[in-house]
């Protein structure tokens, strides 16, 4: 029961912490540098969650030439087609014949 | 069918597949915390989360308190104050019962969907929203009732968990429309990878507001 008890605190403030602004701030209006500001969120975490998705759970950076040449031509397909699907398709090939 | 709700379905599809590997993952977390099956799936609703999932089942399974186990999953998740505050905009012309029910399913890849994605009206928004974020979930809640019997039995050495970060950096690059936010992702990046070693992933929070941090200088300088 105290699976449970600690699975429904997390689902309360997860849902929390999705709903908050959106519910706060439904009839505020938006400065525009604020919406200049928060353009720079999505590069931001984004960033960050490839890098946090390569660290192993001791807190090591998991990152040889396989991951680089996966995430670097992960980027430059992105970049050149504009489609992330294609992007990871070649991404995990080339991963996969560094390794 | 809109064309907007087929179009969130049809952009869902592919992206989910980096999300198999972590469906299996989370089910042999599960398997080994010791926690019953069905409590530890139930999470998969509850939270509907994968990093947090994973995170507080494996602390649970290490014997940690149920405050210390929810916290750190909540630290682990709380860059969806970010995304809360980013599409608020998205959300304001919208009818009530959305931005409740809209929320539940704010997740990292419908997020990324909407940095990528922003030429919708109102109405195109909530159906590619709605659309995209619900077949996520129904995926997420197959795929980790699943992985709870299969997971155990995948090859580690396949590595399909790479797929995940690939994914992202992909939807990052797509995303990228001036340099400004170029450098505020490189910038990210490397914040992360420097304060890889703090508990609970929060490194990633902080790389992430050095992030905005900086785009914010930048929007200043402009003027």
């Amino acid at each position: 029961m105290t699976a449970l008890l600690a699975i429904v605190l997390t689902g309360l403030g997860t849902y929390g912490m999705r709903a908050v602004f959106i519910v706060a701030l439904s009839r505020k209006p938006f400065h525009p540098m604020a919406l200049r500001a928060l353009e720079y969120v999505a590069p931001a975490v984004m960033g960050a969650l490839v890098v946090s998705m390569l660290i192993t759970p001791a807190g090591e950076m998991a990152l040889g030439v396989p991951e680089l040449g996966g995430l670097a031509s992960a980027a430059l397909v992105a970049a050149r087609t504009r489609n992330h699907i294609a992007a990871l398709s070649v991404a995990m090939v080339v991963f996969w014949l560094l390794r | 069918m809109s064309p907007d709700t087929r179009q969130g379905i049809v952009d869902a599809l592919p992206m989910f597949i980096p999300a198999i590997p972590f469906a299996l993952v989370f089910g042999i977390v599960v398997g080994e915390s010791g926690v019953p099956a069905l409590i530890g799936w139930s999470s998969s609703p509850i939270v509907f989360g994968g990093a947090a999932q994973i995170t507080l089942l494996t602390l649970l399974g290490e014997g940690a308190s149920v405050a210390a186990a929810a916290t750190a999953a909540l630290i682990v998740g709380a860059r969806h104050l970010l995304y809360s505050v980013t599409v608020a905009p998205r959300f304001q012309n919208q009818p009530r019962w959305f931005r409740w029910v809209g929320p539940y399913v704010l997740i990292d890849q419908v997020f990324a969907l909407t940095a990528v994605d922003r030429n919708h009206s109102d109405e195109g928004f909530r159906h590619y929203f709605l659309a995209s974020g619900f077949t996520f979930w129904t995926l997420w809640m197959s795929f980790t009732g699943l992985g709870l019997f299969v997971g155990p039995i995948i090859p580690s050495e396949w590595q399909l968990s790479f797929a995940a970060p690939v994914l992202f950096m992909g939807l990052l690059t797509v995303s990228i429309d001036r340099w400004q936010k170029a450098l505020v992702a490189v910038v990210s990046m490397i914040a992360t990878a420097a304060l890889a070693d703090l508990p609970n992933r929060s490194g990633l929070l902080i790389a992430a507001l050095i992030g905005v941090a900086l785009g914010l200088l930048m929007e200043r300088w402009r003027r």
